[in-house]
């Protein structure tokens, strides 16, 4: 009984690897995407210095779950990660989850329904939320991070507490919706009996531009969104605001980064009641070129200073003023989020729709927090815009091949 | 009502399988079992050719070749039990299945064919390899359906004479112990072509003439508050349990279908019963998801001394995964019985639910570790 492969069933059906890759299939049209790799089958390495995920250019798609442990207990834990370590590994590079897939008496390993698909760049990134090291038990108090903390209330915060937070958290993004989808439900599967869901999410359409290799994709509220993001291909970018280094407590952390997840659903209903000009002076920037509204193109940098008429081109509450960097004491975050909608508000009957905003740093205190404080409280797009989910959480370094994600940690 | 799942756990495809199968197993589009006999047939207009056939007790492999394209579909029954079948071969299509039969006449059936029953001959007798420790675990399973039959019926006994006589209040303290036994057995009823059907279906299961059993009767009972036109609904109900206690005593178990059983068990809790599907009128589900668990519980525990060998650790687990889901339930419990359904919040219904899914997860893996056990 040999195990089905999908690279295997590709190459059975006479397509040839160097035929996939960009504009391939569908999902890809009308967004530029990161060249295919070698194959041509979009596998992004599990392993490595770095979990995958953070400065791989980022998919099309997102199925994000938040987890909690149903006991405290350091064995199922650690066996946890084993497994879903290696579930990853194998849906990474196309392969079924598990073994046994093929007994009659046995519910298939793998849940098959990416059986015949390209993994079309999965990346399966894991995090640990501040909860599991405060909670005795679990014997992860003298791991804990400084840098690791819940979010303190922020400005203008409204969150449901079911979906904020968590012990657990995995992101899964392809460009394949079906794949992301797969990679979270197995996962989910395997975790039965030790982690129940606690929350998820399913994003379409990146909100980020991760690569230069990406244009800037738009959300739903039509600006492009990402433009002054960090770039996977700046490395001293990366070093000085993403990854953790010898400046953590904790050695276990190193080469790894802080994730947070904000839900952040858009009141759409009221911003396409709202005339252009409102809304390109909320943000700072023209609506369809990106552009500053003191520059002609959409990479020009932002010159806070421009005034027009003894007022300041960019207003004091635009968006991208209070975000700058400039003015957060040189603070930059990687911005990695998706668009998401969940039909409609059943209070209101308005779209439930937004952007997860998902961010990877150095130090969450440092710059998120200080960078929501100060739009929380100034920023006039909160006119238009709602925190209803939060959450924080240590994203390890990468695994090493026969090891697991967080083994320095749980070990 | 999973009566397809229950058939299918009746069948598996591998001769190492023989083993610990003692009757009627089968599977289609595997390989023949090693050693099996092969019996061609001809699927006509006039129905199966050859109409009549004999075999010897043991594997045989039925090799099926269509001439109708009004006649699609040839199958093996016992009685009106279907052990093994291929469908959808129209005129000119070939197909296969294999069935280990042992001694009995079985049916030979080509739907809609002139004379669509024959009659398929077993003779000599199969070789039976149970261990001891098998034969008892089916034995005492067995015995617990029994049980579980005879309550169902001195538990529906009064409970129709209260619907007979008018006695609306009788009749609903009544209800809940006539509902136990049924909901902890409740696989094997499936198994019985449509007698689960008529005694536990919803009104949304069946066509409306077809709605009767224990939950029009509750319709009755809790929604129009009279029992007036559910006399012979009631008669039927009475006389299709005595039936099932009857067809119970002499059903064929084999242990793989056994902790099948106990799977499908935790499936109704998760389909029905956690959503408060299953008793609408009554809000009793509660009632019906204990039920299920012990039903599922003592189905595990006949197999268990065979997993216990193979996997000591997954047994164990899945027995504190049992005592979690019943301490989970507790707070629920009154003096007689459970808080109704519509008491528990979406937060109450979680929890029960995430319980069930972690035992079922494992629980599921029960039937490959004892079939490669057993091949070992």
């Amino acid at each position: 009984m040999s195990p089905l492969s999908r690279r295997r069933l590709l190459t059975s059906a006479g397509v040839g690897a160097a035929g996939l890759g960009i504009g391939g299939a569908g999902f890809l049209v009308g967004q530029e995407t990161a060249e295919a790799n070698a194959e041509g089958t979009g596998t992004v390495e599990f392993y490595g210095p770095h979990q995958a995920g953070i400065d791989t250019p980022a998919q099309d798609r997102l199925h994000f779950a938040a987890f909690d442990l149903v006991e405290d207990d350091p064995q199922a834990l650690r066996d946890l990660l084993e497994a879903w370590s290696a579930a990853a590994a194998e849906m990474t590079r196309g392969e079924p989850v598990g073994d046994e897939n093929d007994l009659l008496v046995a519910p298939p390993d793998d849940t098959g329904e990416t059986v015949g698909l390209l993994p079309s760049s999965l990346t399966v990134t894991f995090g640990f939320g501040p909860a599991i090291f405060e909670r005795p038990a679990l014997g992860l108090s003298g791991k804990k991070p400084a840098a690791l903390a819940p979010l303190p209330p922020l400005p203008g915060d409204e969150l449901n507490v079911l979906e904020s937070g968590g012990d657990l958290c995995v992101q899964a993004c392809s460009d394949d919706p079906q794949v992301a989808f797969h990679a979270i439900r197995n996962l989910a599967r395997i975790g039965r009996g030790t982690v129940v869901m606690r929350w998820s999410q399913l994003g379409f359409g990146r909100t980020a531009t991760t690569s230069r290799s990406q244009a800037t994709p738009r959300n739903l509220m039509g600006l492009k969104d990402g433009t002054a993001n960090i770039r996977a291909e700046d490395t001293g970018a990366m070093d000085r605001f993403v990854w953790v280094g010898d400046e953590t407590d904790q050695s276990w952390m190193r080469g790894g980064s802080y994730m947070v997840t904000r839900r952040i659903r858009m009141l759409l209903e009221i911003w396409d009641r709202s005339s252009l000009e409102d809304q390109e002076q909320t943000i700072g920037r023209r609506k369809y070129s990106g552009a500053p509204l003191t520059g002609s193109k959409e990479l020009d940098p932002l010159d806070l200073e421009a005034e027009k008429n003894g007022k300041p081109v960019i207003a004091e509450d635009a968006h991208v003023r209070l975000a700058s960097a400039t003015v957060n004491d040189g603070e930059r975050i990687l911005r990695r989020g998706y668009s998401f909608t969940d039909g409609v508000d059943e209070s209101l009957g308005e779209l439930e729709a937004g952007l997860f905003f998902i961010c990877f740093q150095q130090n969450p205190e440092r710059q998120f927090v200080s960078i929501q404080r100060r739009l929380g409280q100034f920023d006039a797009l909160n006119e238009y815009i709602k925190h209803v989910g939060s959450a924080v959480f240590a994203v390890p370094p990468g695994a090493q091949r026969n090891g697991f994600v967080g083994e320095p940690l749980l070990a | 009502m999973n009566r397809l799942s229950f058939r299918a756990a009746l069948c598996l495809g591998a001769a190492m399988l023989l083993a610990l199968f003692a009757t009627a197993c089968g599977s289609s589009n595997d390989d023949p079992p090693a050693g099996a006999e092969t019996m061609s047939f001809k699927i006509t207009n006039a129905g199966c050719d050859p109409h009549n056939a004999k075999a010897k007790a043991g594997p045989i492999d039925f090799q099926i070749e269509s001439e109708s394209s009004k006649v699609t579909e040839l199958e093996v029954l016992d009685g009106e039990t279907i052990l093994g079948e291929k469908e959808n071969l129209t005129e000119g299509l070939n197909g296969s299945f294999s069935l280990t039969l042992e001694e009995g006449e079985y049916t030979l059936r080509c739907n809609g064919g002139e004379e669509e029953d024959g009659v398929l001959t077993v003779t000599g007798k199969l070789e039976s390899e149970d261990s001891p420790q098998v034969e008892k675990a089916i034995a005492e399973y067995r015995k617990y359906l029994e049980e579980n039959t005879d309550e169902l019926v001195s538990g529906t006994t009064p409970f129709v004479a209260a619907v007979v006589a008018g006695d609306v209040a009788k009749a609903k303290a009544l209800y809940p112990a006539a509902r136990i036994p049924y909901e902890r057995i409740e696989p094997v009823a499936e198994s019985f072509g449509d007698l689960d059907p008529r005694i536990d279906a919803r009104e949304n299961d069946v066509r409306p003439s077809e709605f009767g059993g224990f939950h029009r009767i509750e319709k009755a009972l809790w929604e129009e508050g009279t029992t007036q036109s559910m006399i012979p609904i009631a008669e039927q109900l009475q006389k299709d349990v005595e039936d099932l206690a009857l067809k119970v005593k002499s059903v064929k178990l084999q242990a793989v279908q056994i902790v099948n059983g106990a799977n499908e068990l935790l499936g109704e809790v998760s389909a029905s019963k956690i959503t408060g599907e299953e008793e609408r009128y009554s809000h009793i589900d509660l009632v019906d998801f204990k039920a299920n668990v012990e039903g599922s519980q003592v189905a595990f525990e006949a197999d268990e001394p065979l997993l216990s060998e193979a996997d000591p650790k997954l047994a164990k687990e899945i027995e504190a995964d049992f005592e979690a889901v019943y301490e989970s339930l507790e707070p629920y419990e009154t003096a007689d019985g459970f808080v109704p359904y519509t008491d528990l919040t979406k937060a109450d219904t979680r929890k029960l639910a995430q319980g069930i899914d972690a035992l079922a997860e494992k629980l599921s893996q029960v039937p490959a570790v004892i079939v490669r056990q057993a091949s070992s």
